[in-house]
């Protein structure tokens, strides 16, 4: 029998291009196209990094010396922008996991941008501990690779927890940002033509949102979710043992690691409303960026400024309440000592301006909320280098007291992290999509389908 | 080490061959490579040399410890009677001379152009010759104090020569001199043994420091104030002063007597005795009676600023004493009535019964004695009057040592032929017309007869590693050109025969002959023609009185061109590598300036520019500058090796240094070029005005801080507590009063298996701080020196330090951005020394931290540090709670040892590289060296086998090392005095290896509780 | 075999369409969607995903081996640090952790490669770019004689179009 006309009648031959969705168009845009501006940012990007290399090949070759250590300041500007990077990242993988399995829906537009930002930080973050070695070319010391003299390495060390969690927690977030990608790449690809069409085509691992495809998917990212959680949280308790593992007065604290994970959250939510603030007003995001979204990361910023402010003054208070002189002594000249400015910089920006979120008119007030988190990026660099330096120019041998001063080298790598940042992000958003269009897809069409559009 | 190419594999070579043959025989003529193995020596084994350290005129007695016939290492020759095994700093550190980059390679010519022009010893000598030969009766020899063979030499020389001889030092001790020969008739120099007397009252000696004989006197004055044994403390000391000087820091009592008042109070303390003692018979009463007429105690105690009743008191104390002991000014006190201050303190030790037990006086030596300043004048006029034609200067830089006013530098100008015979480039041979360069010590013989009874032997240790020649040689040659009648055979055929009377195989080997011999007692001969006292006017008129003080490690200068005595900080002010003027905060302020702010000083004679050291132990009518520094030649001496980045810091990036730029100021030049009744030369009693600049200049200052803050680092007991009875006043005695956490057993901390966990018992009463195991600790460890711009930024290498600290310390302070030691208080005394190494922990922090296993924990109880394995992250120099980890900041190990030195590195010990981390070790290359022999005798390591170089070179053996799990070990014993031992910071329960005694305050009314 | 390609416009009814049609026993089906949708998973199969045995097996294996790897390596050159145990087990629990999420997470992700077929190939014939923008597509096959009544079922869901591909 044969099958009915109709059938026939409206075939997928027809030659008109069927429209694309709007999300798609909205959200691909900034990939399309070259805008001079852009390449202008990139290349000062790209030489800021490129400076910072060859300061580090003369540091390497001359030594360390040309860097602020001094007896007793054996660690500098380097650890301390370590740690802050570290920090930066976990916004991201606490928007993109958290707040996921929380199943807050309003994360959805802005957990690609974070996801992305986690990344990129991790991935500065992890230069650090390595160029701030005394001998670079031993790294692989560090690793317990097999080798016949049976030397291994010092699981006790926090360091080499260090070595782990990071590399760990870079592992999982590549993974998770790459595995949400997918889809995304798809629709890249079936616009995309030429060269970036096999490149997308490669990283699109054939996905065509079938049935099982979205499970499998659907269900990797609620595992991947799962174990990100933990070990954000794990990271930056680890990276706070550096110190809290020692028996530095100042460093030697219970409260670091929610003192550190509570302070990670805090400057990551600040660097990614720093970041998307000018993304969304460069792009025209405006349709996916709310007012919402930013007041909701403004919340969280309110909460763990709070809470910061909890470990500042928990910490004050145990250093007195100990009755132990060197940690008496540690902490008072960390507030009224040489390092004082660091100290009140550090209160002011991280505690006090933050308080300012109280009134919702702030919250939603999108210039504001962008110097205020310049802020307090500048006061949580402040907070590490409070801790790290002050505690270790005061220990027990008073006659060994002494100074660290930041040097030229130092200063120029610091910069370099920064061009080295936003060199990356700047390529990932000419490359992927900044905002999750799938997602984003999801609610709207949800809404429409019970929306009673029919 | 500067890396070995073949020409400094052959000198190696060679110079080992060679050593070899001078330990016994004439030097090998010829470079033998080891096809043919030298007898004597075993390539890894040490061969030791015993010879005679030249620094002093103490003349301690060496042991040279040669590898491969490179010496590496100088210890005190146990045999010696005055040092008994023991080194100073200075001795430690001279090793460094054969290698100095400042050594002249071969004879230089005063070249058409002005510069001094490399030549040969053929062409040199012949010019020479040719000038003498013209010259005779116009030529002068000027030179330092040198040992009775290359004395007769000289002397043969100028008699062939016709040439006066001027024996010049610029610290000559006239006043002592000529001082003791107008009390006994003798002009010698008395020789002091603390240890005979039961009080000694210092007027500003500093004789632990930069006495006659430091080192024999630290021990000797440790020996005597042994707690263990003699429960009163023993003897006791009460030091006169205007600064708290090195001395002072382990008297009982600090007088802060002016500057400038020793006279007046000798004159009266003189006074009291003889009119408690009378005057013995056969002695002219008058006599005395006029010398004394002029002092009077009141009067003294005015012109001192003290209350009379201070200075009585102290007249009583001596007089009540059964054994008391004055001493007179040392060099920076030598004031324009030095020989009547000697005589009038002579006087009274010999009515006291000093004389003879805790004073000798040997007889004159005669010849080889120092000229006074006074001869000096007469040669600087016969120079500027153009009768000298040729002047040889020997062993002394007089252009740097002689006060400016002289016009020794302009009167050079006036003579012919400037020969200098010196090794190592100074101001002196570099306006010299000749060069001559003699051998180092190192590379010479020679000999020293110090006192009577003890002559002792300098022997070569090494092949010349350059081309000069022996000054004996040189002259013997010249004077036999010249055909006078020299002694036969070469110099070193000239010392051996003048030990003809000894068998000189057996004196070599033990370093010299050393026999006791009685002086005989001498009288009172009382000839004081000339001399009393009349209350002196200071001479200039600014309002602070200069004390030019000799520095402890520079001494009179010589010392500057050695980078570890620039380098280990100086003991009382813990200053390192630069001038300083110290002054009271309170004059300070008045001046409107702090630490490191550069002022003029002026005196009628001449001004300098220094930074400011402002400090707590100075009066405020005085100002201190030490004298040493203010050098423009030499790569350590001046700023030559340090750029802005400090030059040699950085090898290959550092910048150009700044040849010819002095480093500090040279305080000689604000001193006048006067002498004292008797023509001795005059340090003291100049007036100084100080005028702010403006500029900001900062000083390298090891430690910040002497403020303890109460934690109980450097602790401190009394004799009641001692006792058992009596109470705490002010906390921080020992560790005896509150019993800390953390009680532990040290010898448990190593393997169950193992005989040996090794441990130190450092006693805190005995170190006087001298730093002598500093230098000991560079020397061995092969250490590298990071230079004046490194040490500014503190990051100086030291493995062990003396941290020095003032009473117990409250929580003031350490908010200042730089902060100065200011607990130091006008005639208070209560400075506590403890000597920081690393305490080898048994529960190391700094062993959990690191990530690679680099430092870790060893089977015989040490800590471990395993260059070849550290990554540098540096965690576990954070974790050190001791802080005594050391980081390589740059390539040192192969930028720090320029040139020759790096022929002095210990093979025993790995040089480090850039990046790693380094700390004391308790000298495991010494522990690994006696394990060897205990093995092949099938034993185990015997006690006291094994000394770590901080402890062979303690001079009052406040260190002890040994093997705590052997109870009948030393150190155990000396660990056994719970009445003053503790660990530092026990309560973090790191378990250390090191146990510290602690502190004993002698008297109740003293020190700042 | 006739195969027919459905485009829809709103998840609600294409999951319907795809039950009604399991229910008719047209199981071989296969749908597209512009983005995850919880209904249309369930409709085209119940069972959850195979994924998380993969992190399962991932996390255990990463904890044993985690301390298998530490104990070892400190008891194979014992080493004295700090007089603690050589093998300490405390501290150890952090590499173990990391190590757990560590193979966890890699587990997972090719667990999803896996169960999902994700590699580079080429796409089905039916794919269409519609399908990466807003629109759900469902592809049957099914016998000639059943042609009719699947296009009236879908139709019967409101799908946009119907079209027969290959007979």
């Amino acid at each position: 029998m044969a099958p009915p006309a109709t059938a026939v009648a409206d075939s997928l031959a027809s030659p008109e291009r069927p429209r694309d969705s709007r999300a798609n168009i909205d959200i691909m845009a900034p990939t399309h196209g070259v805008q001079w501006p852009y390449f202008l940012a990139l290349g000062a990007a790209v030489l800021g990094v490129l400076q910072a290399l060859a300061v580090l090949l003369y540091q390497t070759y001359v030594g360390l010396g040309v860097a602020g250590y001094q007896q007793p300041v054996f660690w500098g500007v380097y650890i301390v922008t370590f740690v802050f990077w570290i920090g930066i990242g976990h916004a991201g993988t606490l928007i993109s996991a958290i707040l996921f399995l929380f199943r807050a829906k309003w994360r959805n537009a802005v957990n690609r941008g974070a996801e992305a930002l986690t990344v990129f930080a991790v991935i500065t973050a992890a230069l650090f501990p390595i160029l701030h070695l005394g001998r670079i070319w031993k790294l692989y010391f560090l690793i317990p690779y097999p080798n016949q003299r049976s030397l291994w390495v010092n699981f006790k060390s926090p360091l080499l927890w260090d070595v782990f969690a990071i590399s760990t927690y870079a592992s999982i977030s590549i993974m998770f940002f790459y595995v949400g990608l997918i889809p995304d790449i798809a629709i890249a690809r079936d616009r995309a033509t030429g060269v970036k069409k096999a490149i997308y085509t490669v990283l699109a691992l054939g996905w065509q949102g079938t049935g099982p495809q979205w499970k499998a998917h659907s269900r990797s990212v609620l595992h991947l979710s799962g174990l990100a959680t933990p070990l954000v949280l794990s990271v930056h308790s680890i990276v706070s043992w550096d110190f809290a593992m020692s028996i530095v007065p100042g460093w030697h604290a219970t409260i670091f690691a929610p003192y550190f994970v509570a302070g990670a959250v805090f400057g990551g939510f600040a660097m990614v409303i720093n970041i998307l603030i000018p993304v969304r007003r460069i792009f025209r995001l405006e349709r996916y960026l709310t007012d919402y979204h930013f007041e909701n990361m403004s919340r969280f910023i309110l909460l763990t400024s709070t809470i910061c402010g909890y470990a500042y003054a928990a910490e004050y208070f145990i250093a007195w309440y100990s009755g132990v002189e060197y940690e008496q002594t540690s902490f008072w000249l960390r507030a009224f000592g040489p390092y004082w400015v660091s100290t009140w910089c550090m209160i002011t920006f991280n505690v006090i301006f933050p308080q300012l979120l109280w009134i919702k008119k702030l919250r939603t007030n999108l210039p504001f909320l962008f110097v205020l988190c310049l802020f307090i990026n500048l006061g949580m660099w402040f907070e590490r280098y409070v801790i790290i330096i002050t505690s270790l120019s005061r220990e027990y041998i008073s006659g060994s007291w002494g100074l660290y001063v930041i040097s030229p080298v130092e200063l120029s790598v610091l910069a370099g992290s920064f061009c080295w940042f936003s060199m990356w992000f700047l390529l990932f958003l000419k490359v992927f999509p900044v905002i999750a269009i799938t997602e984003v897809k999801e609610l709207e069409i949800h809404a429409r389908d019970h929306g009673g559009a029919h | 080490m500067s890396e070995l190419d073949r020409r400094d594999f052959l000198k190696l070579v060679g110079v080992g061959a060679g050593a070899a043959a001078t330990a016994c025989a004439e030097p090998v003529e010829k470079l033998v490579p080891y096809v043919e193995q030298p007898e004597a020596i075993t390539p890894g084994i040490a061969v030791w040399y015993a010879s005679t350290c030249t620094e002093c005129p103490a003349a301690c007695g060496l042991h040279v410890r040669t590898r491969e016939g490179r010496p590496i290492k100088l210890e005190g020759n146990p045999d010696h009677p005055i040092n008994q095994g023991k080194l100073c700093g200075r001795g430690q550190a001279s090793l460094g001379r054969t290698y100095l980059p400042d050594r002249y390679p071969q004879p230089m010519v005063r070249g058409a152009g002005g510069s001094l022009e490399p030549s040969t010893w053929d062409d040199a000598m012949a010019q020479l010759a040719a000038k003498l030969d013209s010259a005779r009766g116009r030529t002068w020899i000027l030179g330092g104090t040198v040992g009775p063979s290359l004395g007769g030499v000289i002397d043969q020389f100028a008699v062939a020569a016709g040439a006066n001889r001027i024996v010049y030092e610029p610290f000559a001790h006239e006043a002592l001199r000529k001082g003791t020969e107008a009390v006994f008739g003798v002009a010698s120099l008395p020789i002091f043994d603390p240890s005979q007397a039961d009080l000694i009252i210092d007027l500003g000696s500093d004789f632990l420091s930069t006495g006659l004989s430091p080192t024999e006197n630290a021990r000797q004055y440790a020996d005597a104030r042994n707690v263990n044994t003699d429960k009163t403390g023993g003897t006791r000391m009460i030091s006169f002063g205007p600064r708290l000087n090195f001395t002072t820091t382990s008297a009982d009592q600090w007088i802060p007597a002016k500057a400038g008042s020793e006279a007046a109070i000798a004159f009266a303390l003189a006074k009291a005795v003889v009119a408690a003692k009378g005057t013995p018979e056969g002695v002219d009463a008058a006599g005395i009676q006029r010398f004394l007429s002029g002092a009077n105690m009141a009067q003294a105690a005015t012109a001192a600023g003290l209350e009379p009743s201070e200075l009585s008191a102290v007249a009583e104390a001596l007089l009540h004493a059964k054994n008391p002991v004055i001493l007179p000014p040392g060099v920076a006190y030598t004031g324009s009535q030095a020989t009547s201050t000697v005589a009038a303190v002579m006087l009274a030790n010999a009515l006291l019964g000093a004389v003879g037990k805790s004073l000798v006086v040997p007889p004159a030596t005669g010849t080889a004695d120092a000229a006074s300043f006074a001869d000096l004048k007469v040669l600087v006029a016969a120079m500027k009057a153009g009768r000298v034609d040729v002047l040889l200067i020997h062993d002394s830089n007089p252009v740097y040592s002689l006060p400016p006013e002289l016009g020794f530098t302009e009167a050079l100008g006036k003579v012919g032929t400037v020969v200098s015979f010196a090794s190592l480039k100074d101001e002196t041979a570099d306006s010299a017309g000749l060069v001559l360069p003699d051998h180092t010590p190192m590379e010479s013989w020679g000999d020293s007869a110090p006192r009577p009874g003890i002559r002792s032997i300098v022997q070569p240790t090494v092949r010349p590693l350059l081309d000069t020649r022996a000054l004996g040689d040189s002259l013997l040659e010249l004077g036999r050109g010249l055909g006078g009648a020299m002694a036969e055979g070469s110099f070193h055929k000239v010392v051996e025969n003048n030990w003809s009377d000894v068998n000189w195989r057996q004196a070599l080997a033990q370093g010299g002959v050393f026999s006791e011999v009685v002086i005989e007692p001498v009288g009172i001969s009382g000839d004081f023609a000339g001399l009393g006292y009349s209350a002196s006017s200071a001479s200039g008129k600014g309002d602070f009185a200069l004390v030019a003080f000799p520095h402890h490690f520079l001494g009179d200068g010589r010392g500057a061109a050695l980078p570890w005595l620039q380098e280990i900080p100086d003991p009382v002010t813990k200053l390192q590598w630069n001038s300083w003027v110290e002054m009271s905060f309170e004059s300070a302020k008045r001046l409107d300036v702090g630490f490191g702010d550069v002022v003029e000083v002026e005196t009628p004679s001449g001004k300098i520019e220094a930074s400011v050291f402002p400090r707590g132990g100075i009066r405020d009518d005085t100002i201190a500058v030490p004298i040493g520094q203010g050098h423009s030649v030499g790569l350590y001496a001046s700023m030559e090796g340090e750029g802005e980045h400090g030059g040699w810091i950085h090898g290959p990036i550092g910048a150009e240094g700044q040849p010819g730029v002095a480093r500090g100021a040279n305080v000689i030049a604000l001193l006048p070029a006067t002498e004292d009744e008797m023509g001795g030369r005059v340090w003291g009693g100049a007036q100084a005005s100080v005028t702010k600049t403006g500029r900001f200049r900062r000083l390298a200052l090891s430690q910040w801080t002497d403020n303890q803050r109460g934690r109980e680092l450097a602790q401190s007991t009394s004799l009641a507590e001692l006792a058992g009875h009596g109470s705490d006043h002010g906390g921080g005695h020992g560790a005896h009063h509150d019993e800390p956490p953390h009680t532990f057993t040290a010898a448990y901390d190593a393997d169950p298996n193992q005989p040996y966990r090794w441990g130190m018992v450092i006693d805190n009463d005995r170190c006087n701080g001298c730093s002598a195991c500093v230098a000991a600790c560079y020397v061995e460890n092969n250490i590298p020196v990071v230079g004046e711009t490194q040490a500014i930024q503190h990051r100086d290498m030291a493995w062990i330090r003396i941290e020095r600290y003032v009473g117990d310390g409250d929580l003031e302070g350490g908010a200042a951005r730089r902060p100065v030691p200011n607990r130091e208080k006008l005639g208070e005394l209560d400075i506590r020394y403890i000597p920081m190494p690393c305490q080898q922990c048994g529960a190391a922090p700094c062993e959990a931290v690191c990530p690679t296993l680099a430092t870790y924990h060893n089977k015989e109880g040490l800590n471990g540090m395993v260059y070849n394995r550290c990554a540098g992250t540096r965690y576990c120099a954070n974790n050190c709670v001791y802080k005594v980890r050391r980081f390589n900041y740059f390539d040192y190990g192969n930028e720090n040892f320029p040139g020759m030195l790096g022929l002095m590195l210990n093979p025993d010990v790995t040089v480090r590289q850039q990046g790693v981390m380094e700390k004391c070790t308790f000298c495991v290359q010494r522990i690994e060296g006696a394990r060897q022999p205990a093995k092949d005798e099938g034993r185990e390591i015997r006690d006291g086998e094994v000394k770590t170089a901080c402890q062979q070179a303690c001079p009052t053996h406040a260190i002890t090392f040994g093997n705590l799990r052997d109870d009948a070990s030393k150190v155990v014993e000396a660990g056994n005095h719970p009445e003053r031992s503790y660990h530092l910071l026990q309560e973090l329960n790191t378990r250390p290896a090191i146990t510290y005694l602690a502190q004993v305050t002698r008297d109740e009314n003293e020190g700042n509780h | 075999m006739p195969t027919l390609v459905s485009v829809f416009d709103f998840p609600s009814n294409t999951a319907s369409a795809v039950r009604k049609l399991k229910d008719r026993g047209f199981d071989d089906l296969k749908t597209y969607s512009p983005a995850p949708f919880t209904e249309l998973e369930l409709a085209e199969d119940p069972k959850p995903s195979k994924v998380r045995r993969f992190t399962l097996i991932g996390g255990l294996s990463g904890v044993t081996l985690g301390f298998l790897m530490q104990i070892w390596m400190s008891l194979e050159w014992p080493i004295k640090i700090a007089g603690k145990n050589f093998a300490s087990i405390p501290p150890f629990w952090i590499v173990g952790f990391e190590l757990t999420i560590l193979l966890g997470g890699f587990f997972t992700f090719f667990g999803l490669l896996i169960v999902g077929g994700l590699y580079p190939k080429r796409l089905d014939k039916h794919y269409d770019l519609r399908f990466s923008a807003e629109e759900f597509g469902v592809v049957v096959t099914c016998d000639e004689r059943d042609v009719a009544e699947v296009e009236a079922l879908l139709r019967a869901e409101s799908a946009k179009e119907v079209t027969l591909a290959d007979s």
